[in-house]
C-alpha cells in the first residue's frame, strides 16, 4: 500500500517540528491513541483503538527512526504483528517545508500488508488509512496552529488528557496539561497513558487492523523521537 | 452474560427444542448440535457456498445465519433434501457426469442447485454459470457441475411439455 | 473462526431497539441481514457485547408507494428487491443493480437498510440511492427525521445516522417515461465488490439529457458522484463524441484511492470505460 499527502499547518516550521515531537499532542492527535511507551531513544510502542464502520481493533505498534534532519524530516520505519489476524511493515518519510501562511507538512507510506487483514481488508485499507491520516493531521493541525498552548517540548512525564472522542468524525482537542519540571532524556521505559481508562487488555483480545493507523503513527513518533535525538 | 438462548426450530421436517449460545451459527448447530454432518464449513465467512442450506424456503449461508435466528422457522439440510427425494435427478446427474471429486463442495452446490432449478426453470447455460458462481469448487473445474444442471433443466422442461401436450 | 460470545435480543418494537441502542451505545450492533455483520464477527474483526435482531419489526418490511414516493423498508431483502414487479417498473435501475449484489443466498438474507446503514462504497444500494436522489428516513428518540442522499454518506462506513437511530427505510421517487438509467460493474469475478462501478440516471426529452447524476462505487471512500461530467452532458445528445468528451471529462474530474491490487491510474481508466460503455448503451 502507498499513501501520501501534505497539509499546510498554520504556524512556523520549528513550532511545527516542536509539536510532532511533543508525545502529549501526538497522543491527542492520534485518533483512537490509548497509550504510548518509550522503549530507547529511537524506538516506541503504542496501544491505539481503531473504529472503522463496524471494526473495532486495538493494535500495538513499533516505530524505529532514521536519517533525522532536525526540523526538516525523518524516515520511520515500524511493524506489528496481530498473530493470526495478519501483519503490517512499512516505512514512512515525513518533511517540512517553508511556505506562504506557515509550513508544508508532506509524508509518503509505504506499507505491505500480510495475512487475513490483508486479504479481507484489502480494498478498504488506503481509504481506511487515508482517513485516520485525514484525522491526525485536522488535530494535529489545531493543536500547533495556534488554538490551545503547547507545552514546551519535552517529553509529557503528565498523564495526558482524555483522548478523542472514539466516534470516526471526532476531532476534538481537549485541552493541554501542565508541564511536569523533572523533564530529561532518561532511558528508562515510560509510559504516557491517558487517564481513566482499563488496564491494556490482554493479548488473547487479538491486534488487529494495525495498517490503519501506523502511517500516521509512524511518522509522529519519527518526528518525535527524531527531535529527542536532535538534542 | 447470558449463556443460553432458546430456540424451537423445525430441521427436515422434525422439531428440535435447544437452547443455544447466541453466536453459534446455524451451519455449526446443525452440524455439532443435530449432528447433520452433511453442510460444510469452508470459509465461514459467506463466500465458498459450502455451509449453504435452507431457511425458511430460500438458501442461505450458514455460516452467516445465527441459530438464534432460525427459531421458529424451517431448516431442510442436504439429508433431509435427498431424503426427500427431491434432487434425486440432480444427485443422478452430478454422478453420472462427474460433477463431484471430493465432495466437499457438493452439499452445497446440490442447495444452490435446487433453488435455480426451481426458481429459473428456464434458466440459460449462463445463467447456471452465474447462480453457482456462489459456490466454490476446488477439484472438478465446474464443467462438468454446469452440464450436470443443464442437463436435469433440459429434462425438467421437456417433462413439462409432455405433461402440458398430454393434458 | 467463530464468533466472539454476545448476547441476543430481539424486541418487538422500535421504541425498545432505540433505547437499547442509547443504553448500550457502541457495544451494541444492530442485526437486519447480518450478512456483513456476522462475517466481521465470524473473523472477531469486531466484537459487540450485544446484538439487537430488528427483523420482529414488521413495520420495516414492505415495498409500496406511499405519498408519490416508493418506499422500500429497511429490511426488504436484496431478492425481494429483485424479484419485486413494482420495483422493475418503479425503479428499473434497482432490479437492474439487484444481480450484482454478491450471490443469490447473500441476497435471500441481506437488507436493503443494512446495506445503506453500513455504506460500503463498493456496494450497490448506498451508490444507487445516491444516483436516484434518494431519501434515507431514520427513526431515533427524537422522532422520525429525512436525510436527504446527497447528505447521507460522509466517510468511511460513516453516515448521517445518529448512534441511536435505525434506518426505517429509504424513499426514492418513482421512474417516469422520462427517465433513463444505467448500470453496470466492473469486477474479476460475478459477485466481487466492484473494481469500479457506476450507476447512472437522469432525464432525457428527445434525445437530450437532462438531471444527469452520475455516481461512482469503489473508488472513494464513499459513492462519489461526478458533478462536473454530469453538468457537461445535460442539455446534450449522446452520441459517439460525446461520450468519449464524457469520459475523458470523468478521468480528469476523479481522484480515485486504489486499493491492494488496483492502482488509482487502473480505477481512473475504469471508470472512462464505464461511462462510454454505459452511454452508448443507453443512448445509442
Amino acid at each position: 500500500m502507498e499513501l501520501s499527502g501534505d497539509i499546510l499547518v498554520g504556524a512556523p516550521r520549528t513550532r511545527v517540528w516542536d509539536g510532532l515531537n511533543d508525545a502529549e499532542i501526538l497522543v491527542r492527535s492520534i485518533p483512537g491513541c490509548e497509550a504510548m511507551e518509550v522503549v530507547s531513544p529511537t524506538e516506541r510502542t503504542a496501544r491505539v483503538m481503531v473504529k472503522v464502520g463496524p471494526v473495532r481493533a486495538r493494535f500495538t505498534g513499533h516505530v524505529r527512526m532514521q536519517d533525522i534532519r532536525p526540523g526538516e524530516g525523518c524516515t520511520l520505519h515500524f511493524e506489528g504483528s496481530g498473530g493470526p489476524a495478519g501483519m503490517a511493515r512499512g516505512q514512512s518519510a515525513v518533511s517540512l517545508t517553508d511556505e506562504d501562511g506557515g509550513t508544508r507538512l508532506r509524508y509518503t507510506v509505504q506499507a505491505s500488508v500480510g495475512g487475513k487483514l490483508g486479504q479481507v481488508g484489502g480494498r478498504m485499507i488506503d481509504a481506511a488509512a487515508k482517513q485516520m491520516a485525514d484525522q491526525f493531521f485536522a488535530a494535529f493541525n489545531d493543536a500547533v496552529g495556534g488554538k490551545e498552548p503547547v507545552p514546551q517540548a519535552e517529553p509529557a512525564l503528565a498523564p495526558p488528557p482524555e483522548p478523542q472522542a472514539p466516534a470516526v468524525e471526532a476531532g476534538a482537542v481537549a485541552a493541554a496539561p501542565p508541564p511536569v519540571a523533572d523533564a530529561a532524556a532518561v532511558h528508562v521505559p515510560r509510559v504516557v497513558r491517558p487517564p481513566a481508562l482499563p488496564a491494556p487488555a490482554p493479548v488473547g483480545e487479538g491486534v488487529r487492523i494495525l495498517w490503519f493507523a501506523l502511517g500516521v503513527l509512524s511518522t509522529a513518533f519519527g518526528a518525535w523521537i527524531a527531535s529527542m535525538l536532535s538534542r | 452474560m447470558a449463556d443460553l438462548y432458546p430456540i424451537r426450530v423445525t430441521v427436515n421436517g422434525e422439531t428440535h427444542q435447544c437452547s443455544v449460545q447466541p453466536r453459534t451459527h446455524l451451519a455449526d448447530f446443525l452440524r455439532e448440535t443435530l449432528g447433520l454432518k452433511g453442510s460444510h464449513l469452508g470459509c465461514e465467512h459467506g463466500v465458498c457456498g459450502a455451509c449453504t442450506v435452507e431457511l425458511n424456503g430460500h438458501m442461505v449461508r450458514g455460516c452467516l445465519t445465527l441459530a438464534v435466528q432460525a427459531d421458529g422457522g424451517t431448516v431442510n439440510t442436504i439429508e433431509g433434501v435427498s431424503r426427500a427425494g427431491v434432487i434425486r435427478d440432480l444427485q443422478q446427474a452430478f454422478v453420472q457426469r462427474n460433477a463431484l471429486q471430493c465432495g466437499f463442495c457438493t452439499p452445497g452446490m446440490l442447495m444452490a442447485a435446487k433453488e435455480l432449478i426451481e426458481q429459473r426453470p428456464d434458466a440459460s447455460r449462463a445463467e447456471v454459470r452465474e447462480w453457482i458462481s456462489g459456490n466454490y469448487c476446488r477439484c472438478t473445474g465446474y464443467h462438468a457441475i454446469v452440464d450436470a444442471i443443464c442437463e436435469v433443466l433440459q429434462h425438467r422442461r421437456a417433462a413439462t411439455v409432455r405433461t402440458e401436450a398430454s393434458a | 473462526m467463530k464468533a466472539a460470545a454476545f448476547d441476543y435480543v430481539k424486541p418487538r418494537s422500535l421504541d425498545q431497539v432505540i433505547s437499547l441502542l442509547q443504553e448500550h451505545g457502541d457495544d451494541a450492533r444492530l442485526l437486519a441481514g447480518g450478512q456483513s455483520l456476522l462475517a466481521s464477527l465470524n473473523m472477531r474483526l469486531s466484537e459487540p457485547r450485544l446484538l439487537v435482531d430488528i427483523t420482529g419489526l414488521d413495520a420495516l418490511r414492505g415495498i409500496s408507494v406511499q405519498g408519490g414516493m416508493l418506499r422500500i423498508g429497511a429490511l426488504a431483502t436484496h431478492t425481494e428487491i429483485e424479484s419485486s414487479p413494482l420495483i422493475a417498473q418503479a425503479a428499473p435501475l434497482l432490479a437492474a443493480a439487484a444481480p450484482h449484489i454478491a450471490h443469490r443466498a447473500i441476497r435471500n438474507a441481506g437488507t436493503w437498510g443494512g446495506s445503506i446503514a453500513h455504506a460500503d462504497p463498493a456496494a450497490e444500494w448506498p451508490a444507487c440511492l445516491l444516483a436516484l436522489g434518494g431519501t434515507v428516513v431514520a427513526r431515533g428518540p427524537k422522532g422520525e427525521r429525512r436525510i436527504a442522499a446527497d447528505d447521507f454518506f460522509q466517510g468511511l462506513y460513516a453516515t448521517a445516522l445518529e448512534a441511536d437511530e435505525v434506518l426505517v427505510a429509504a424513499e426514492i421517487p418513482l421512474a417516469t417515461a422520462e427517465n433513463w438509467f444505467a448500470f453496470d460493474e466492473l469486477a474479476r469475478r460475478r459477485g466481487d465488490y466492484a473494481i469500479v462501478g457506476m450507476a447512472i440516471t437522469g432525464r432525457r426529452r428527445g434525445g437530450v439529457l437532462a438531471d444527469t447524476r452520475i455516481v461512482l462505487m469503489g473508488v472513494d471512500s464513499t459513492p462519489r458522484r461526478a458533478r462536473r461530467t454530469e453538468a457537461l452532458l445535460n442539455g446534450k445528445t449522446v452520441d459517439a463524441a460525446i461520450a468519449a468528451t464524457a469520459a475523458a471529462s470523468l478521468r480528469a474530474e476523479i481522484e480515485p484511492l486504489p486499493d491492494l491490487t488496483n492502482s488509482p491510474g487502473t480505477k481512473r481508466h475504469l471508470a472512462g470505460v464505464l461511462l462510454q460503455r454505459l452511454l452508448t448503451r443507453a443512448c445509442a
